[in-house]
């Protein structure tokens, strides 16, 4: 088959498209689907601005291959959080200081969403393993560290 | 509009036929590097062949005689996370959780890892040291081939047209061994600029079986027995080590790359081979 | 101001936090236009080469395809900051590898990148000049044969190959060294740096029926988009409206134009919108880095430590086109005596073409290459003296009141409180009682200080009063993630003593923004911040005239009260809220309330009874804002790598408006400069550049920097800044190299003085000087 339609689940709702062979979750989030949350930043799978929940699990956009992820929940950056209300990681983000120009974000913010999913009561350590793989340009991370602190200690955003 | 066709095969014998029937398709097991090369433009598949449900290539497990069995589309996560993977089996487990970073090994395989065979990749001189033998189909059968036999050059293995790689097996070590993997890298999560990987057995103060493999310093890991038996059956003191190191640093073929230059490497090579081995000895106090 | 603040001083959270949570932030990437095409851009091949011809005719007839540019279609037209030197895509011959030679708008971008594909170019190549050393040899092949012509916007002193020659002379240098007891001389080099904004630039561009333009891109600026779109396609600036989406970061870029000219020209020739992002790989080739330098530099000292002389002679490699090169040259010699009393100095240097991606400006401009050379040699004549380096630096640094090299008086000086607020915080005076570094680690502890300006050129604001008594704030400063549409709301708000969110701020726009030249030169808080103040002000005025004929009384007996209200001092119960004043002005009298300011940064850099200078690219530079730093480095004495273990860095900014986002200025400075320090280096394989991937060029990632990162603020007020505030977005990254190089000399007793030092840098400078002490 040249492309296909493949269902998957993206933030709770499921979608039905129809995607060519190469084109990149990032791609048909962005351009099909209107959930420009997700960057585009180096396009080889290094700088994490594009990562998304795949089945709970942060893995790369660019790099997944939409037609592979059948049957897939994916989570993006508009599905944190409750209806209108923030998640209590996005307020820590925005509390702490975490965001500058914003461009790692979404990336950031699921990557520490799926941490804290895994290991709720996260330690410094842990969580810049869980982080390794966002580049951030701006902030010198320490922030952002910061910010995923707050929620993990329950203190609270 | 692309003219790439998708193939999602049950079997493993379904995935040979597709690979045979069209010569210039590609398995598509994690795409953590086919993928990022297929954006880049430097491959254009006229197919691709998912491996994502072929259930006989999942999976890690362990057989009553002690062989561990690494699926091919088995993530590095999974590896990473492991109990089955103990002993000098370890090496494997260790290399597999310094890759990259963790949305990359949520989404790389073994086995596209050892098929793609970047020479600085982590897991290439841990399947050497590990003695593992690389499961491979094709249309003529299965075959297997040592770690060592399978790397052949810069980006290029033993894997023939059509062929497939089905697991990754390590051999039942010594019950005691310890395996580490060292890395040296220019930031965390980078290639290695270079690595040792270490399976060792001590008894008494004295070590009495030893494996080491170099990474990232020429077109595939370097193993060398000469190197082993000035260790095997001493102390590991300051001298022995320093032959073993120089021996190792003597037989790489690294390249100046933007990591760094070759006689850098030769240089760290037996300072890496020292830290790698005195590092895994601790586990013997 | 005695009344408590409430805006300025709180670190309120960013305005647009909540969208940049959500992802609703729009950047470049993220906007599209009915009936929009794709752009891709073509690059060269070649270093250095003639263009004989160009074969598109295969690329205009893929379908899908609606305009191919070349060099062909576009007039000659020159842009540039200083020197008028380069055009929208090459004309005639390209300059470097990777030089935009040919564009498509097509209906997707696959089809626009594969029609570039089936563009062929015919060249001559010609011999290519890849360093400073090459483009400056007698019988060197011209980069730019009609140099002498291009149009420039200061007395350049020009010549082959050589862009620029800057000097700076104070005092008597044959005298100084005659006067000084220790002398330190060294060459220094300092690498390219990629900028690496996480959102790689781009740009959208569309024309109306009218013919008039619309061009949203990643930029710092708006205004020196309209002005570079504009000369190098020879449009007339009416013609051309500029705006601005959420920008991903700009550290210099973003500033002068990236592909703003080829999208607008391929939007004029096709009439429909047209959007060019680039790929990271083309982002690495096509945009800036900062300018590789080569440095030879002598300090003198007396016995005692009294610093007495210093010559810098600067080379910079300043690519294929000027861009901000002369300025980066002329700061960086101006930077190059630091912030100390060095009676003799001389400073002089150039900047050199070569067929090479342009330099240009990125955070810091020249600082942080003559900050490495001139802080390692404190330490080394701190070390041939037997002084603390702090004690030999206390001993030196300018006090407020003293001048800065040139002659400019600088009031506003925090440096002594930031040195010692990092001494104390990181307990520099005990750290030789630390427990040993574990086995194999060596460790050490490194201070550098830094000064850097804040200011330049023109910049504006408008403040108008809506009918309710709410504010709408227009300065035309592009936010590109430092937070100043935050802080200048607070500086406003502060000014009118009215609730922040009672502001609202209007998107940069150069049809409805007053000028503004950029966010750069850590300038958006003082200068603009200083209109918005002047611009509050005039609004204050108007409503107390208003307020005054209501009440009948005087304006100067009326004061502003918090949360929108005028009143007569010393009566409480007699006010007005703005709401009643507005509506007043709205409907019956004096016309709605409209508060401008504007002006241009006008303190002299040279006083020429102190200073003589050449080729100086700009006369009037800015105030100056302090930093000290000190880290703790671990050197991995089996392989050479260092990693940071904590730092501590003081910043003397005047007045921290946002106290969070002051903190996240120094951080991000701190971190990049780490990156500089250690890792990061564009290198070039002959004429093409070896590591355009984030693969492959690496910067520092969460776990290569420390949690221990502490950012001290001092407040000495700058006495013209916003509530006494000056700049903090550059310094943080300017003494990060030296100090570094300074730890690394504590712990493993070498000094680096080629940046990256990578592993392999330590390593071998450690082998080294084993080898030389065993001799």
């Amino acid at each position: 088959m040249i492309g296909a339609t493949v269902t998957l689940t993206v933030n709770g709702r499921d979608r039905i498209i129809a995607v060519p062979v190469d084109e990149t979750l990032l791609v048909t989030l962005r351009e099909r689907l209107g959930l420009t949350g997700a960057k585009l930043g180096c396009n080889q799978g290094v700088c994490g601005a594009c990562t998304v929940l795949v089945d709970g699990r942060p893995v790369r956009g660019c790099l997944a291959l939409s037609i592979n992820c059948e049957g897939a929940a994916i989570t993006t950056i508009e599905g944190l959080g409750e209806g209108r209300s923030l998640s209590l990681l996005q307020q820590a983000f925005v509390a702490a200081g975490a965001v500058q120009c914003g461009f790692c974000t979404s990336g950031m913010l699921l990557a520490a969403t799926a941490l804290l999913a895994e290991k709720p009561a996260a330690s410094v350590e842990e969580i810049r393993a869980g982080l390794a793989g966002n580049i951030c340009r701006c902030t010198g991370y320490r922030k952002i560290i910061d910010a995923v602190l707050a929620v993990a200690t329950g203190r609270g955003p | 509009m692309t003219g790439i066709a998708f193939h999602l095969p049950d079997t493993i014998e379904e995935a040979v036929g597709l690979l045979v029937a069209d010569p210039e398709s590609r398995c598509l097991a994690g795409g953590a590097t086919l993928v990022a090369m297929m954006n880049a433009g430097l491959m254009q598949p006229s197919g691709l062949i998912s491996l994502r449900r072929v259930a006989a290539l999942h999976g890690i497990e362990r057989s009553a005689d002690g062989w561990v069995r690494i699926g091919a589309m088995t993530r590095h996560c999974q590896t990473a996370a492991s109990g089955l993977l103990e002993g000098g089996h370890r090496v494997v487990r260790h290399a597999a959780s310094v890759i990259a970073s963790p949305p990359v090994r949520n989404m790389g395989t073994i086995g596209g890892a050892v098929a793609f065979a970047d020479p600085a990749a982590d897991y290439l001189p841990a399947l050497v040291a590990a003695d593992a033998e690389i499961e491979i189909v094709g249309s003529n059968g299965p075959r297997r081939l040592v770690a060592e036999a399978f790397f052949l050059d810069w980006y290029q293995t033993a894997l023939e047209p059509g062929e497939l790689i089905v697991a990754v097996h390590l051999p039942p070590g010594p019950p005691r061994a310890v395996g580490r993997y060292n890395k040296l890298s220019r930031v965390e999560g980078d290639y290695a600029t270079a690595s040792v990987a270490v399976v060792l057995e001590m008894e008494r103060g004295i070590c009495s079986r030893i494996a080491l493999a170099v990474g990232a310093c020429g077109p595939k890991p370097i193993r060398l027995s000469e190197s082993e038996r000035a260790l095997v059956g001493g102390r590991l003191d300051e001298d022995a080590l320093a032959i073993a190191g120089g021996l190792l640093a003597d037989a790489a073929d690294p390249v100046d790359d933007v990591r760094a230059s070759a006689d850098y490497r030769r240089l760290v090579i037996p300072r890496l081979v020292r830290r790698a081995v005195r590092s895994a000895a601790t586990e013997f106090r | 101001m005695s009344e408590p603040a409430i805006a300025v001083g709180r670190s309120a959270p960013r305005l647009e936090a909540v969208e940049k949570v959500t992802g609703r932030a729009e950047y470049i990437a993220d906007l599209a236009r009915p009936g929009m095409l794709y752009g891709a851009i073509l690059q060269s091949p070649y270093a250095h080469a003639r263009i004989l011809r160009y074969h598109t005719s295969a690329a205009r007839a893929l379908p899908g395809v609606h305009a191919v540019l070349t060099g062909a279609d576009f007039d000659d037209h020159r842009m540039g900051a200083f020197v008028k030197d380069e055009t929208a895509i090459a004309i005639g011959k390209v300059r470097y590898v990777g030089e935009p030679v040919a564009a498509v708008a097509a209906m997707d971008e696959a089809t626009a990148r594969q029609a570039c594909r089936l563009i062929e170019i015919d060249y001559e190549e010609l011999p290519a000049v890849l360093t400073i050393e090459e483009a400056l040899a007698p019988d060197a092949p011209l980069i730019h044969e009609r140099l002498a012509d291009y149009f420039k916007v200061f007395p350049a002193i020009s010549k082959g190959n050589s862009l620029s020659y800057t000097e700076i002379v104070e005092g008597d240098i044959a005298q100084g060294w005659r006067a000084c007891d220790v002398i330190i001389e060294g060459e220094f080099e300092t690498p390219a740096q990629a900028h690496i904004a996480i959102e790689p630039c781009g740009a959208l561009a569309e024309v109306d029926a009218q013919g008039r333009i619309t061009l949203w891109s990643a930029n710092q600026s708006v205004f020196r988009v309209q002005a570079n779109v504009c000369e190098s396609l020879g449009l007339s600036m009416a013609r051309l409206r500029c705006l601005t989406p959420r920008i991903g970061g700009g550290f210099g870029n973003k500033m002068e134009a990236h592909v703003q000219p080829i999208v607008v020209q391929l939007a004029l020739t096709t009439g429909r919108p047209v959007k060019l992002i680039l790929t990271r790989e083309e982002d690495f080739q096509i945009v800036r880095v900062r300018h590789p330098a080569k440095l030879r530099v002598r300090t003198g000292a007396k016995r005692d430590g009294t610093l007495i002389a210093r010559e810098c002679e600067l080379y910079l490699d300043g690519g294929a086109y000027g861009d901000d090169s002369p300025g980066v040259l002329g700061y960086a010699l101006l930077m190059s005596r630091g912030p100390y009393r060095i009676p003799h100095t001389r400073s002089h240097g150039q900047v050199v073409y070569t067929n090479k991606l342009r330099s240009g400006a990125f955070r810091g401009f020249g600082n942080p290459q003559v900050a490495f050379a001139g802080e390692t040699q404190l330490d080394e004549i701190a070390e041939q003296l037997a002084l603390d380096p702090i004690e030999l630096r206390l001993k030196n640094i300018l006090r407020p009141g003293e001048q800065w090299f040139g002659g400019q008086p600088v009031e506003s000086n925090g440096l002594a409180e930031c040195v010692s607020a990092v001494r104390k915080a990181s307990g520099w005076d005990a750290r030789k009682t630390l427990p040993a570094a574990p086995d194999g680690k060596q460790r050490g502890f490194g201070i550098a200080l830094a000064a850097h300006i804040s200011g330049l050129l023109g910049t504006g604001a408008i403040v108008r009063l809506l009918e309710d008594g709410s504010v709408v704030l227009n300065t035309g400063a592009v936010d590109i993630g430092q937070g100043s549409d935050t802080v200048l709301t607070q500086i406003c708000a502060e000014a009118l003593r009215i609730p922040i969110d009672r502001v609202s701020l209007a998107s940069p726009d150069t049809d409805g923004s007053p000028y503004n030249w950029g966010t750069t030169a850590s300038r958006v808080t003082y200068t603009t911040g200083r209109s918005v103040l002047g611009a509050a002000r005039e609004v204050e005025r108007q409503i107390k005239e208003h307020a005054a004929e209501i009440f009948e009384c005087s304006p100067v007996d009326l004061e502003l009260r918090a949360g929108g209200r005028v009143g007569i001092i010393g009566v409480p119960d007699k006010e007005l809220p703005f709401l009643a004043v507005s509506a007043r002005a709205h409907w019956r009298k004096g016309g709605p309330i409209v508060g401008a300011n504007s002006f241009v940064y006008d303190t002299p850099t040279l006083d020429p009874k102190r200073a003589t200078a050449l080729g100086l690219p700009f006369q009037q530079i800015g105030v100056y804002s302090f930093c000290a730093l000190i880290v703790e480095v671990e050197v991995d004495e089996a392989t050479g790598q260092t990693l940071l273990r904590r730092a501590w860095s003081a910043v003397d900014v005047g007045k921290a408006i946002n106290p969070q986002l002051v903190e996240g200025q120094i951080e991000g400075g701190l971190v990049q400069g780490l990156g500089y320090a250690l890792v990061e280096e564009v290198v070039w394989d002959g004429a093409r550049l070896a590591n355009p991937s984030l693969m492959d060029y690496k910067a520092p990632g969460i776990m290569d920097v420390p949690y221990e990162l502490q950012s001290i603020i001092v407040e000495h007020p700058q006495p013209d800044g916003p509530f006494g505030a000056k700049g903090v977005g550059e310094i943080g990254l300017v003494p990060v190299a030296p100090a570094i190089a300074n730890a690394i000399h504590e712990a493993a007793g070498v000094r680096l003085r080629r940046l990256p030092m990578t592993a392999e840098g330590v390593l071998r400078a450690r082998l080294a000087e084993e080898t030389s002490n065993a001799d």
